[in-house]
């Protein structure tokens, strides 16, 4: 039989709003997020190998693009959590009024940020 | 109970738990990503870590399967196309964590 749900209008002929923007960040934040996650999983597999292999590894992670991909990482799981508590709340019936979505889009952009420079303080022990 | 509605239950239930499990995992990531071999070692291979780790795997992989395959039926047209996609998601998303939780609970300082 047919499949005759409606199909996504392609985001091209989108005018782009907050909730857009968050819509397809959040899409592209969980698909960047679970391809660091398959790398992760390299990451504890490499662990196997031993101390020697390991160095190679831990270059790459000691130089400025590791640091920096470790950065964006962040941000992107910051993005991706904010977001999520977002849908949550929608699911409780909050926050549909469209002015509340305009800043609760807004708090997810800014939180993000603010959340990452949190969990690096945190991570690193600053705090 | 149909089964689009049990999709959506299971992943909210996945958030649900996602969010303190990701927050943790990502805290701890920013500490010891740039450590020397043993000491990551020693995270890994330690409780809660082994713990914690393993069911952020399986959460995290189940949550994305099932948030990838809304992915697909929203712009995937095909219907064959549809479903070796899907299937491939499901494999990877079983292999790949499964495989992690084993080598984490055969990893030892």
């Amino acid at each position: 039989m047919e499949n005759k749900n409606p199909l996504s209008p392609h985001i091209q002929i989108y005018r782009w709003h907050i909730s857009s923007l968050i819509s397809i960040s959040h899409r592209i934040t969980g698909i960047v997020n679970i391809i660091a996650l398959i790398f992760i999983c390299f990451w504890i597999a490499l662990l196997l190998l031993g101390e020697q292999n390991y160095e190679y590894i831990n270059f790459f992670f000691q130089s400025f693009f590791g640091k920096f991909l470790i950065l964006g990482l962040t941000w992107s799981y910051s993005f991706q959590i904010l977001s999520e508590i977002r849908h949550l709340i929608w699911d409780f019936g909050f926050g549909y009024d469209l002015n509340v979505t305009k800043i609760s889009g807004l708090i997810v952009i800014l939180g993000s940020f603010l959340l990452t420079i949190l969990i690096f303080l945190l991570g690193k022990q600053f705090i | 109970m149909n089964n689009a509605t049990k999709k959506w239950v299971l992943l909210k239930i996945s958030t649900f738990i996602l969010i303190p499990l990701m927050t943790w995992f990502i805290i701890n990531l920013v500490n010891i990503y740039d450590e020397e071999y043993v000491e990551v070692l020693k995270f890994f291979s330690g409780q809660p870590s082994k713990f914690f780790v393993s069911a952020l795997l399986i959460i995290a992989f189940l949550h994305s399967a099932l948030s990838i395959n809304e992915i697909f039926e929203d712009y995937i047209h095909d219907k064959k196309i549809k479903n070796v996609a899907n299937k491939t998601l499901k494999l990877f998303a079983t292999i790949i964590p499964l495989i992690t939780i084993v080598i984490i609970f055969n990893l030892s300082i």
